[in-house]
This record gives C-alpha cells, structure tokens and sequence, in this order.
C-alpha cells in the first residue's frame, strides 16, 4: 500500500484512485481543500506535491488534488507549511469563476486528474 | 555542429487549387492540407482561414502557434520523432518560412486556450498580430477524451506544418544565418578568455494540456540534460500545452528561442555559448528536487561561468525556477532568470510564488493580470463561445458594446518567458 | 491651454530662513510667489505650470506639531486650490523627507489634490511614504537638485493633467509596490543578455523584479512540557508603567524598557499605560493587560498549565520604528532572557 494519502475534491480521482489508494475527498470547494491539506500538514503530514500544480489559476478551476504523507512527519514540516500558506495566499489574487457548465467542469476533473496522475507515477516509482 | 538557416519571406497567403511557394506568396490548397488533417480519425472536420496583420479579425481558442521548416540537408528531418523519424538534428540546411504561421484553434479544454487578436489594442501584446496566420479551426468527433483529441490536434498542426515547409525545399533563401556550435574542448581551446554561458530552459510538464515533447519524448519522463542550441531550431523540442495563453510557448517560441539566438548573437565575442540545458517542472516535489540538484551539478561539471534560465508557467514552476536559481549560484555560477509576473489587477500582490534573495538579476515579461479591453471585431475565426471560460476572463468579460474585458492572460503569447516580447513591468 | 497650478511646500532653510536654528518656523504661505527650489521648478515647467503660491515651514515645527502643522498647511492649500502639489526635494534631510511625505499625502487623501515629492532612496520618509504618495528618487544632497527638478517638474505636469502615469521605471518614481506593465526598447531576451553579461564582468546592474525580502526565521523546536518552562512576555505594544518613567518615544523608539512584575498579578489603569502613538490608546490604559496579558498568564501560572511567569517584560513601541532598531533590542533582550533561564517568549503586537 503506497504511503501517501490523496487529498482532493474531483470526483474523477476519488472514482479513478479508491479502489487502491487512500483518498480523502471532500465535496468542498477550491480554497477549502487546500484548508484541509494545510490543517493536515500543522499536524504534521508532508506535502508531497506542489498545491498550485497546472496553470489554470487558483479559484479558475474547482478542482484540485494534492499528495501528502500518510505517516506524521514529526514536528510540522516547515517548508511544507510555506508551500501550503503561499498557495493559499496565492488564492487572494484570483476571483472565482461561477458560470460553468458541465463541460466545463468535467474538463477541469479531467485535467487535475492528469496532473496528479503524473505525480501518483512519480510517488509508485 | 553547424546549421545554416534559410529565411524565405512570406509575404502573402492565398488559397488556390494547388499548394506552391511562388516569388514570396504561399498558395494553399485546402483540400490537399484537409486530406492530411483528416487522416486522424479523432478530428470530425476542420476549415482554414487566413489572418492578416491590420485586419479585424479575432483568433480564438488558440492552441498552438507553428512556424512551417523544412530540412534541406543535413542528419534529421524536422520535428524529430513526432513528424521525422528519430534522428539528430541541428546540422546542416534547414529552410524556415519567414512572417508566417501555422495556427492550431479550436476548443480542447475551453479554459486553457487563447486570443490572438490582429488589429487594436490585444494586437499590441502578442507577437503573432505581426504575422500572417494560416488558421485551421479542428473539431473533435464525439466522445472523445481530451488527452487523445489534444493529441490529435498537436499532431495535425505539425504535419500541417510540415507539409508547408516541404514546398520551399527546392526554393533559395532571400537571407542566410549560420550558426556554429563547438564541442566543449574545442570551445575551451577556441575562446579561453570568453565566459562560458548556457541556456537552462525549464519546459512545462505538469500532465495534460501541460506536457513538453523533446524528440518526441514527453519532458516529464526526462532528467535535466545537454542539447545543442540548433537542435531547436529543427523542432527538437515542440509544445503539447495549453496553459495560461500568455506564459505558454508555443512551438513557435521553441523554434525560434529567442535566448538561444541573442545568447548566439554574443558567441565568440563576449561569452563562449557553450550549450544548452532542458530540465522539467515536474508536480511532484522530490522530482523538483532531483531535476534542480541535477541541473545545478551539470552547470558546475561544465565549468559554467553564468546562465540564464527561463520559465513556463505560475505557480507549481515559479519554485522550481527558484530552486533552480539558488542551487546553480551555489555552485559558484551566476544566473539571470527570466520570467512573468501575478500581481493581481492592482499590481500589489507579490508577483511570484516563491522567491529568494540569490535570485537577484530578473527579467520580467511583465504582469499577466492586467486587465484591458479588446475591442470588438468584425471577424472571429474559431468561436467566442468559450471566451469567458479562458484563464484570465470572466462572466464580466462580455461587454454592452461587444468589447471584452480581460487580463493580459488570455493572449497568446503576451507574457513570454523566453523574453520574446518587449513587455515589461516595475 | 491655461497653465496648470502648483502649490509648493520646502522647509527654512530652502527658504532661506536659516539653518537648524530657524527649524521651529511656523507655517507661513506666501501667495504668488516662487522660492528656492520653486524657481527652477518654474523654468522647468515653461508653458505649463507655475507656482501659485509657497507654502514654507520649519521641520521641528511640522514635527512636533503634527497636527496643528498639518491642519495649518491643509487649510492653505485648500484656500489655493492647486491642480497640484509638490513637497521638497528633501534629499537626505530626515525630518524633512518625513514632513514632505506626511504632507504630500495628507493633500492627496483629504483634499483630493494629486500630490508628489522627492527625497533620497534612504531617507527615512521614503520608506514610510512611497507607497502613499508618488516620490521621485533624487541624489542624497542639494547638489542633486538640477537632477531632482527634472525628473519632478514633467510627472508634475502629467499628474496636473490627469494623464496615466507609466511604470516606475519609465517616469523616474520609486518603485511603490504596484507593478506596471510597459514596453521596453528590447525584447526580454536580449536584456537578460546584457544583464548577465553585467553580472559577470562584476558591473552594476538592475533587477527588473526585486525580490519581496521574507527575512525569514527558523523556528526553534517547540517547548515538550510547557507546565515546567518559564514563559516571559515580551512586546511592541508600548505597554510601560504608567507615567512612561524612561520615556519610550510614541513612534520611532530609540530604546527598550525592562520592569519588574514580580507580585504583579493584574496591570491595572492606575498603575500602567501605554506609550504606543499608533493605535487609539483608550482600551490599553483602561486595561494594559490587553496588549500585555499579565493577568491570564497568572492563572495559568496558577493552574500550573505554565512553570511560570517571568519576572521581568520587555517593552517597546513598534511605530514607525525602524527595523535595525527593532533587531538591535530583540538581540540584547534575548540575551538578558537567555541568561535569566527563561524558555518561552509570547511576543505581543498591535
């Protein structure tokens, strides 16, 4: 069993990943799971992967899928902590976009699912 | 290696019954191009439009952008390992059409694409407006996954391309330029005295829509290593993404790199260009970490004296750029990087996501959320229907009178980090 | 086109009033006329502008009496009703630089006047105000005044205008914090070339993006059984005994204090205050423990959730402090806690 843990709010990873990794998903909304990975992260999980991975922006896209340590890294790791609140101040430059239709929205599952993919290779190798 | 590079000067497109460069007018024959187009079963049609420099014409989805080359002599053929079979390129004769391109449009993901606008204000900001673009507006069939349509459109504008460039193979250049790389002894041997200079590219490869081929290989998959600088002008290295228009190189960029040319410029004169260095921007961090300590270790193996290092992307890339920065000047090696900025509409937002005191000589392509207005158009090749879902804009992008409100993120090209373009920012 | 109007603000001694010993000049405005620095001001402007009036006052004057001086100053140029005001050049004179900044952008915020002055990069005024009031960066002494007139004169005129104002770079502002975009003559490429080509030979160069400065601080590993540590508190605050005995300045403190809270249980308003000049005082002095929690520390003192509470604090007033100052205490305050045994620091701000 792989030792990290895949923190996201696509549906498309929670249907694609579940059956053979832990997957924490929340139905929440962009800011909100990187909320969730930073409250993981004061508690003492790695980050595994870069929490503004793709360059559609913060807040232009719902989705996004972040890889942490399944095991406590002991004290909260600090460059951990200032990856996490950068993104999450990253955030505040970027205004949500509400309009979107399914399409739209099935495009963005599609492409954070690409995106940890890459990473979820780069994490089983 | 040696490469003598043939400038043709395209001065007109035409469609015609027949494909031919003829005394600088190219003449295109749709059906000979759809037939090419078409061989790929994913694409359920496609329409090519011309776009002229001045006119009111507006491009939209933007995909990619590719300048027609075609190998004359030499190893190779362009695009090795995509369009050419795997071989080395980089020598010998290569022929590119001047003052035209080759334009991928049509929705993959609507959100990632750009605009090219031809006349007003967004022309200012993208080098293409300059150009005289051959468009070919794709549409998938239906049921299709996006990473095999984005595929099948990639492949479609490079042989589109390609098939271009295969009409000035028998023609003469109006201009020539000759680039001349040495091997490491014999550029120690031939310029003692001169600083030794690479060019370290980072190349966007994050996953769909943000993947980079290097003779076909996706960058992903690689560990940083040494190209010589003409192999790009070849096509060794071609874009498969889509991410934010502005900060997004497109093949074009890749072929025509401006820092391997101005680092060219300089060759033999004030610094030996010794070669160049690709790494990637890979998501997960240990890779980051293995790709920046890998490229560090071979600027000081090489014995570089200074570097430059350019970007593609926000985000994600902007730590891997500052990796990259700190190791390499620990190493003793100096480094200019080159990249754009995210400081918000009001400009008060710290522009990159990560930063660090060694990265003390920057150039900025400036800041991509700046907002502008398009002014409305009279023709758009492609579709406006996606244009407020693109990276940059929004519901309030639709203006009364027709005009679009958008960041400077939304156009092509705007922000190059190669430093391709003239914006800057303080 | 009617010439644009211009107030102008300098100090005595650009006046010629005096020196350091005319600094407690009053605010005096003189109507119609152009002085010192105003003249070169109007030769620069030729068409385009002129000076309506000079306004000229004393840097002790303006700062020791902040708010009379500036209500004073307001209140003429409101009377003048300029299409724009220019304070200085300052130079490297502090209390200058600092009065010119205060009041450029007093004019601009309250009275709606677009503003602008020039002082040296290390003035202490440019720091506090760049980013409040466009601010020309000019030589650090008199000599530069030509040099500062030039660069003043024309952004006056475009600001007079209401015309867009371009990137730092190109009208020759201090760079304040708000990035702009414009088109240099060269493409991005090129200037990383010459600028590593600089680098390398050891020239000067410039950045095109300062790097933000994190100044950032490891932290140490945290406290396993905090029920046996001593905890002091420590803070920015301004909290001090009341009467403020050792005088801690209410901004740009030039010291700390250290005082005794052994017995201590409750900082009440008879026996502590604060000197902070930053924040509206009125809470701290009813209660100081609100910004220096002495009281809930000696109850946990108390459950034995702390080992305890230190002896002594430390105090000084954050305003406008400069940073050197600011590190210059915090070395020698952790000294003195280091010595005493101390384990924990809870530091307080405003």
């Amino acid at each position: 069993m792989a030792d990290y843990i895949i923190v996201t709010n696509n549906p498309q990873v929670l249907e694609t990943f579940h059956k053979d990794k832990e997957v924490l998903f929340r139905e929440v909304d962009f800011k909100e799971i990187l909320t969730v990975v930073r409250d993981l992260v004061y508690q003492g999980k790695e980050l595994l992967t870069h929490p503004l991975s793709g360059s559609v922006k913060p807040l232009e896209t719902h989705y996004k899928s972040v890889l942490i340590s399944k095991a406590d890294k002991g004290p909260t790791d600090f460059r951990s902590v200032q990856l996490i609140e950068s993104a999450l101040n990253a955030c505040t430059k970027f205004a949500y976009k509400n309009d979107n239709d399914k399409q739209t929205l099935e495009d963005m599952q599609a492409v954070d699912l690409a995106l940890i993919s890459g990473a979820i290779a780069s994490a089983d190798a | 290696m040696k490469l003598e590079m043939g400038h043709i000067f395209i001065k007109d497109i035409v469609f015609a019954e027949e494909s031919k460069i003829s005394d600088g007018t190219l003449y295109v024959s749709t059906k000979e191009l759809e037939k090419i187009v078409m061989e790929d079963e994913k694409i359920k049609s496609v329409s090519f439009d011309i776009a002229k420099p001045g006119e009111s014409v507006r491009i939209t989805p933007v995909k990619d952008v590719i300048e027609p080359r075609v190998k004359v002599e030499g190893n190779g053929g362009v695009f090795p390992g995509i369009i050419s079979k795997v071989g080395t390129v980089g020598s010998g004769k290569t022929y590119a059409l001047k003052g035209m391109s080759v334009i991928t449009a049509g929705k993959i993901v609507g959100f990632q694409e750009g605009i090219i606008d031809m006349v007003g204000e967004g022309a200012k900001y993208t080098p293409f407006s300059q150009l005289i673009n051959l468009v070919m507006v794709c549409e998938p069939i239906d049921d299709i996954k996006q990473h095999q349509y984005e595929k099948a459109v990639r492949m479609a504008g490079l042989k589109v391309a390609t098939a271009i460039g295969e009409l000035a193979k028998t023609l003469t250049p109006d201009e020539t330029r000759v680039y001349e790389t040495s091997t490491i002894k014999e550029g120690m041997t031939k310029y003692p005295e001169l600083p030794r200079v690479a060019y370290v590219q980072m190349l966007q490869s994050q996953g769909l829509l943000h993947d980079t081929y290097v003779y076909g290989v996706d960058a992903k998959q690689t560990l940083p290593t040494i190209l010589n600088p003409t192999e790009i002008m070849d096509g060794a290295i071609i874009s498969g993404n889509c991410v934010s228009a502005c900060d997004k190189n497109t093949t074009y960029h890749h072929l025509n790199n401006p820092v391997v040319h101005d680092l060219f410029e300089e060759h033999g004169k004030t610094i030996n260009f010794v070669c160049q260095i690709i790494t990637n921007e890979n998501v997960y961090l240990a890779d980051k970490e293995r790709s920046s300590d890998w490229t560090a270790k071979l600027c000081e193996m090489l014995d570089l004296d200074g570097v430059i290092i350019s970007q593609e992307g926000f985000g994600n890339p902007d730590t891997d750029l500052i990796m990259n920065c700190k190791k390499i000047e620990a190493k003793g090696v100096k480094t200019v990087i080159i990249t754009d900025e995210y400081a918000g509409r009001d400009g008060k937002s710290q522009s990159l996501a990560d930063a660090d005191a060694a990265a003390d000589a920057v150039v900025t392509g400036g800041n991509a959320n700046q907002v502008i207005i398009l002014p409305k158009l009279d023709k758009v090749i492609g579709t406006l229907d996606y244009v407020t879902k693109i990276a940059g804009a929004s519901e309030e992008t639709l203006c009364e009178d027709g005009s679009l409100e958008v960041e400077l993120q939304v156009i092509t090209g705007a922000t190059n980090e190669t430093g391709f373009n003239k914006l800057s920012a303080r | 086109m009617a010439k644009l109007k211009v107030v102008h603000y300098i100090n005595q001694f650009f006046a010629q009033i005096g020196g350091e010993e005319k600094a407690d000049f009053p605010a005096e405005l003189r109507v119609g006329e152009a002085v010192g620095p105003g003249l070169a001001f109007n030769a620069n402007f030729k068409d385009e502008a002129e000076i309506i009036a000079t306004i000229v006052c004393g840097d002790s004057y303006f700062n020791e009496n902040l708010e009379k001086a500036k209500a004073d100053v307001l209140a003429m140029v409101k009377e003048q009703n300029p299409d724009v005001f220019i304070a200085g050049p300052a130079f490297n004179a502090g209390r200058y630089g600092v009065a010119c900044g205060t009041i450029a952008a007093a004019v601009q915020e309250e009275l709606g006047i677009p503003s602008l002055t020039g002082m040296y990069v290390e003035n202490p005024g440019a720091d506090m105000f760049k980013d409040k009031v466009y601010m020309v960066s000019t030589k650090n002494s008199a000599v530069g005044m030509r040099d500062a007139v030039s660069k003043m004169a024309p952004l006056a005129i475009k600001l007079g205008k209401k015309e867009e104002i371009g990137a730092s770079a190109e009208e020759g502002y201090m760079p304040n914090g708000i990035r702009k975009n414009f088109f240099e003559d060269e493409r991005g490429a090129k200037r990383a070339v010459k600028m590593l080509l600089n680098k390398l030979a050891g020239k000067p160069y410039t950045t095109e993006y300062p790097m933000p400065d994190f100044d950032r601080v490891a932290p140490v590993p945290a406290i396993k059984d905090l029920s046996k540590a001593t905890v002091a508190l420590v803070t920015s605050g301004g909290i001090v005994p009341k009467g403020n005995p050792d005088h801690i300045e209410s901004s740009s403190a030039s010291h700390y204090g250290e005082y005794d809270i052994t017995g201590v249980m409750d900082l009440t308003a008879d026996t502590y205050e604060t000197a902070h000049g930053g924040y509206d005082p009125v809470y701290a002095n009813e209660d100081a423990d609100r910004v220096l929690p002495v009281d809930v520390l000696r109850e946990l003192e108390k459950e034995g959730k702390i080992g305890k509470l230190h002896n002594k604090f430390y105090t000084t007033v954050g305003n406008g402090t400069a940073v050197a100052s600011a590190k210059a205490f915090a070395e020698e305050i952790a000294k003195k806690l280091i010595a005493d045994g101390v384990d924990a620091v809870i530091l307080t701000s405003t």
